[in-house]
């Protein structure tokens, strides 16, 4: 059987293994690998992180901006803005009072509020703020006459300067809060950014995996799976991590020697069933088919016989012309006995120049017939030896009905019939009959 | 007796569960005050110890969980008292120069000062009796430019020398100036203003902390920069200030 997913012939048995490719392609261990992608994938998440970090820190600057410096100084430009109202109160009252008494308790909130060192924080303040303490000073000591109309142009500018005070804290705010918001924003895309990185890096790492680690396990499971000492000789991935190369490199060992066992087994099997000789089945293995047709015969009813054949004359073949000519002689008889009996047939060398028969689905009269047919064709077929002298040799055969009975007793009473056929004068076939007598036939 | 013995168990869990902890829970501080130095600490017509200082130590204390115990003194002694651990810290405006940074722990400024010179008419400063308050910042200038003090007890006491004729002048600071010019014992008396523009009498208001209570410097500074964000320090301001503390 062949294994999934392989494109390799099938290697015949006893064929020596094909040498595994080895191409020259480096095969990086699995943790290197993984380390590396790691480090990789924790290089660019920290830089990720860093990029993102600068926006994180700017709206954290901002924000610190805005609590520690910008929300107090927006606090105390109210709180000034606050001051230069209460400076043109003042000063109005200086302008409104009835009396120099008035006019002079008036006159010193403004000049507390304008000698107050908050006044000098912005310029346009402190000039104003001068400008009106001189204006109500010179009003205040009898220098001047109240001039309605400068003072309601200086109070207006002061309410102005007043109202921009107090909105310039909050433009302040507005502008950090934009930087803060642009950097939010900024960082939204690099979040979005960062996330479809990440994605990708996880999707080729995935790939990665998947074509380097996965496929290569998912390949040598198949192969396991598959794996016959017939079949196909795995080949290792070319692009596999050095760990899966190495498993798949055992396993075309592992493949390699299962076909040697199986070799082996084949030779040890034909070892224990076949005579070395004639090469046909020896007498132990024979008796197990023998006696699993017999069965089969007797189950099913069915008709079998039972033959026991002997080489006439074969002690004085050995004894005048060597055992090497007996040898001869025997492994002739038996490519003889492959030529003329049916596939079905059962046939081993029982011992020494006696060989057993089975005649699966075949009547005595039949296997009378075939048992004549390889006495003719031994006749027709002179055994010629090496110094180019003819040997004639004949055979003589018993046989039994194995019908209804089993396998000692049908070769017993085939090994009668032999005995018969050679007590007859031997070249002829004896059936023993159902009862215990014989009929002789051929010659 | 069972009854009895479950009584007596349930008085002690009461004890222990209702009475120790709320006692233990909040620490107390000493705090110097001020005492006839409106408008920054005074004691009211209730007989109620109040003013902006007064006011702020309460709001510190409520910011800080913590309970304060008020105990006043006179100006001449809060930074040797808190110096040598008798308070914890002093509500008195103390403008921070580097002989009090010396000696005391200082909190960041919770608002920035002037000295306003009162006197009666052609009296200059530096001339005529001066009445000073002892121990603060404008008696350690006349002294050191040889003025001709009258050293008094409390800013209560300047309008009293002046209105009795025992001095022709002071110099005080802006907030409690505020007080004088509108206190009648003096307003009779037709006296003229100037604000004094010397460094020395000029800058950043702060209140002194134990030496050996640095963490208590960092409580109080946190707790006036949320008064001061919140609003509670303007409240308090409004109610005896006529113009913003800053």
């Amino acid at each position: 059987m062949r294994a999934k997913g392989s494109h390799l012939p099938e290697q015949a048995p006893g064929t020596p293994p094909p040498v595994i490719a080895e191409a020259r392609i480096r095969h990086w261990p699995a943790g290197t690998v993984l380390a590396g992608l790691g480090l990789v994938f924790a290089a660019i998440a920290a830089s990720l992180v860093m990029w993102l970090a600068v926006d994180q820190r700017l709206v954290k600057d901002v924000a610190l901006q805005l609590h520690d410096q910008t929300v107090p100084w927006t606090l105390e430009r109210q709180r000034l803005a606050r001051n230069l109202e209460e400076l043109r109160f003042g000063g109005q009252s200086v302008l409104t009072a009835s009396d120099q008494g008035g006019r002079e308790e008036a006159f010193f909130l403004v000049r507390v509020l304008a000698a107050h060192p908050s006044m000098g924080d912005d310029p346009r303040v402190a000039l104003l703020v001068a400008e009106v303490e001189s204006f109500l000073a010179q009003i205040v000591s009898g220098a001047s006459k109240p001039d309605l109309a400068r003072w309601e142009a200086m109070s207006n500018r002061l309410r102005l300067l007043a109202d921009d005070l107090s909105v310039e804290g909050g433009q302040r705010m507005t502008v950090e809060l934009a930087r803060m918001t642009d950097a939010m924003h900024q960082a939204r895309y690099k979040l979005l950014f960062n996330l479809i990185l990440v994605a990708v890096f996880l999707v080729s790492f995935l790939v990665i995996l998947q074509r380097f680690l996965i496929r290569p396990l998912q390949r040598i499971h198949a192969s396991l799976m598959t794996l016959d000492p017939h079949g196909p000789v795995p080949q290792p991935a070319p692009l596999a991590m050095a760990e899966i190369h190495v498993v798949e490199k055992a396993i075309v060992r592992f493949h390699e020697t299962l076909r040697e066992n199986e070799d082996v087994r084949r030779k040890l099997e034909r070892l224990a069933t076949t005579d070395s000789l004639t090469g046909l089945p020896n007498r132990r293995h024979f008796m197990g088919l023998a006696a699993a047709e017999m069965a089969r015969a007797a189950r099913y009813g069915r008709p079998i016989t039972v033959g026991i054949a002997d080489l006439d004359h074969f002690k004085q073949v050995n004894d005048r012309f060597g055992h090497s000519v007996g040898d001869h002689v025997l492994q002739v008889f038996a490519e003889l006995l492959a030529e003329t009996l049916r596939q079905t047939d059962l046939v081993c060398r029982y011992g020494g120049e006696e060989f057993a028969f089975i005649f699966p689905e075949t009547a005595p009269e039949e296997a009378m017939r075939l048992a004549g047919r390889l006495r003719l064709r031994l006749a027709e077929r002179p055994v010629v030896l090496a110094d180019g002298q003819v040997l004639s040799v004949t055979v003589s055969l018993g046989l039994a009905d194995g019908a209804g009975r089993g396998l000692e007793e049908c070769l017993a009473r085939a090994d009668q019939a032999l005995y018969e056929a050679k007590h007859q004068g031997r070249d002829r076939i004896v059936v023993a009959a159902a009862s215990d007598e014989r009929v002789p036939t051929s010659p | 007796m069972a009854r009895i013995a479950i009584f007596h168990i349930f008085l002690a869990w009461a004890l222990v569960v209702g009475v120790m902890p709320a006692k233990a829970a909040e620490p107390v501080l000493r705090v110097a005050v001020l005492n006839h130095s409106p408008p920054m600490s005074y004691t009211d017509s209730s007989g109620v110890l109040t003013g902006f200082n007064v006011e702020i130590m309460h709001v510190l204390c409520e910011v800080m969980h913590v309970r304060c115990e008020p105990v006043s003194v006179t100006l001449d002694r809060v930074v040797d008292a808190v110096a040598a651990g008798e308070f914890d810290f002093a509500a008195v405006s103390l403008l921070a120069t580097p002989e009090r940074r010396a000696r005391v722990l200082m909190t960041r400024p919770y608002y920035r000062s002037i000295s306003v010179w009162f006197a009666r008419p052609g009296v200059r400063p530096g001339s005529g009796r001066v009445a000073l308050v002892k121990g603060g910042v404008q008696h350690r200038y006349a002294s050191a430019h040889a003025w001709s003090v009258v050293p008094v007890e409390s800013h209560d006491g300047i309008a009293v020398a002046l209105q009795q004729g025992a001095a022709d002048g002071t110099l005080l600071p802006m907030a409690t100036a505020l007080a004088l010019q509108q206190d009648a014992r003096v307003k009779s008396l037709g006296l003229t203003t100037a604000v004094l523009r010397d460094p020395e009498l000029a800058g950043d208001v702060c209140l002194s902390v134990n030496p050996r209570s640095p963490e208590l410097v960092d409580k109080l500074n946190e707790a006036i920069d949320l008064i001061k964000r919140d609003g509670r320090f303007d409240r308090i301001n409004s109610r005896f200030i006529p113009f913003r503390l800053q």
